[in-house]
């Protein structure tokens, strides 16, 4: 456990010490800022369906995170492998599982505090109509497990690699495809092909969390999702030594 | 204290490492030496768990390597050849980090932080970026990560690389220094770091042991006869046929310029007065008279590690026995 904790705490320190990091928050929040203020925009259009903006806000963020997945993880193992700073790490007494989950934990926090910021959008607009908070936890929620899910395969092809730029254009590519998924639900005629699709779109996923839907099978989806990424790359992790 | 037996190491169809046994006695230094290339990292890597084996065993202070890996790798303190910390943190931050890794609580690490800065003289750079520092600094909070939790084996791979001769001195020392106190497993390529720093030595050369000993041991099984070389101001008719006649000498020859004589002579015995008394005698000029240096660390590691004949006799060696043969 003190392996997790010390890895934990080094790589929130490298978040916060690395130029990255503010470069990220920066064009995240500007780009929610932008995205918050034009659907307020629209709803304030007598002529709009209306609804809760925080919903449609969800639904519209959520795609930053294909960017984001590949760029907060990129650097998590190649660098170490790149650098060999791998060798002293793994002769230390801790296993490799015990480093993914603490890089994994610490990119996790760092992605929920860039998401922190955008608590203020529900204070904002609960100074002018009442808020539904219900589905805003379980939007967040979904963002959370979203996140998660994306951080886990983004450690994973960082754990393949010591190129910090081939893992982050392998996690974009396989986010990518998680995200054409949601597409090829509405492209395909066969039922049975459908139904899969829809499974794992995340499309639906996000619509639903942002409804206010906390559907167990969503939450078994992510975290086995997720813990099954964490899995391969502390596996890739130690295929690393047999070469 | 570190026991490897029969260790090998295939990379694909390479063999890096082939069957090496060796041990490493409670206390002790042992300097493990071979050409760039002959197995030494890789070795060391199997002893410190980096790489597993292909075949073999390890084990450290009785625990097996790859059985009980935790147990095994708190005893081991490591120094990899090219020394990789994260150079965004202060050296103070990055030694609490790696204690917090092996294990150390709170309050060991409070104490045990300070006074590996303090062995390994890093304690004036202690707020200081680790990117920035020179790289003998580096190297000195590398050995202090190793020492940190305090192990009882400490395995440096090629410590002395790549700094000037200052710091080489300064890192020796501190190497000496850290022998007193743990077992020490010292890989090289620069021969008189061994002969300073080792109680045994273990030769490798792609990848098996070609020799092992202290370094005494290995330089009287190497050496041959004594020699003695002279130089005489002329070159006198019969002068070799005269000193062949000197009781103790076993072979003559002449050297490379004029007057240059080498002599090689039974073990134990001196000739030099019988050589002088003789060009009294003759009425030769004798202009030097002196024993030839015995074999070195050096000339047994180029003889054992050296596959090109060319390349064997390109090597300036001067013992007797390449000379007088």
């Amino acid at each position: 456990m003190s392996g997790v904790l010390a890895t934990y705490r080094r790589e929130l320190r490298a978040y916060f010490f690395s130029p990255l990091a503010y470069v990220v928050l920066f064009f995240f929040l500007a780009v929610n800022g932008i995205i918050f203020v034009y659907l307020i925009g629209q709803l304030n259009d007598p002529r709009s369906a209306g609804g809760p903006p925080l919903g449609y806000f969800f639904r519209a963020t959520w795609l930053m995170l294909l960017l984001l997945g590949p760029v907060l993880t990129m650097r998590l193992v190649s660098e170490e492998l790149r650098s060999g700073s791998i060798e002293v790490l793994m002769t230390a007494p801790v296993t490799e599982g015990q480093v993914i989950g603490g890089k994994f934990l610490a990119a996790l926090t760092f992605y929920g505090f860039l998401w922190l910021p955008t608590a203020a959008y529900g204070a904002v607009i609960s100074a002018y109509e009442p808020v539904d908070w219900g589905p805003v936890a379980a939007g967040y929620l979904g963002i959370l497990l979203i996140g998660s899910l994306f951080l886990a395969i983004g450690i994973f092809a960082s754990a393949m690699t010591r190129s910090q730029l081939l893992a982050a254009m392998m996690t974009a590519a396989v986010l990518f495809l998680l995200f054409l998924l949601g597409v090829f639900e509405e492209l395909v005629n066969n039922d049975v092909m459908k139904k899969a699709f829809g499974y794992v779109s995340i499309w639906n996923h996000i619509d639903e969390f942002a409804n206010g839907i906390v559907d167990s099978r969503r939450l078994v989806f992510y975290l086995s999702g997720t813990l099954f990424f964490l899995f391969l790359a502390s596996r890739a992790l130690e295929d690393k030594k047999w070469r | 204290m570190i026991e490897a037996q029969t260790l090998s190491r295939r990379y694909g169809d390479f063999t890096a490492v082939d069957g090496i046994s060796f041990s490493v006695k409670d206390g002790e230094i042992l300097g493990m030496l071979g050409p760039n290339g002959a197995g030494k990292t890789t070795t060391i890597r199997m002893i410190t768990g980096f790489l597993p084996p292909t075949s073999g065993k390890v084990t450290v202070a009785g625990k097996d390597l790859f059985e009980a890996p935790r147990e095994a790798r708190r005893q081991v303190g490591y120094l990899p050849e090219n020394v990789s910390l994260y150079p965004e943190m202060r050296v103070s931050e990055y030694l609490t980090y790696r204690a917090r890794l092996e294990g150390l609580s709170r309050g060991e690490i409070r104490q045990a932080v300070p006074v590996a800065m303090e062995r390994c003289l890093v304690t004036d750079v202690r707020d200081q970026i680790i990117g920035t520092l020179s790289k003998g600094y580096r190297q000195r909070v590398g050995l202090a990560t190793a020492i940190l939790h305090n192990p009882r084996v400490l395995v440096l791979d090629e410590p002395t690389v790549g700094l000037d001769p200052k710091q080489i001195i300064s890192i020796r020392e501190l190497i000496r220094q850290l022998g007193r106190e743990h077992t020490l497993l010292l890989s090289t390529h620069i021969l008189p770091e061994v002969e300073l720093l080792c109680d045994r030595v273990v030769i490798i050369d792609r990848g098996k042991i070609v020799a092992e000993g202290t370094p005494e041991s290995l330089r009287e099984s190497a050496m041959g006869n004594p020699g003695v070389r002279l130089v005489l101001k002329d070159g006198a008719a019969g002068v070799g046929d005269a000193l062949a006649a000197i009781p103790g000498v076993l072979a003559v020859r002449a050297g490379a310029s004029d007057g240059v004589w080498l002599l090689e002579c039974e073990r134990g015995s001196d000739v030099r007065e019988a050589v002088f008394r003789t060009a009294v005698e003759r009425g030769w000029v004798l202009l030097e008279l002196s024993r030839e240096r015995g074999a070195t660390l050096e000339d047994i590691f180029v003889r054992l590690t050296t596959h090109d004949a060319a390349a064997a006799l390109a090597e300036p060696l001067e013992t007797p026995q390449e000379v007088v043969s």
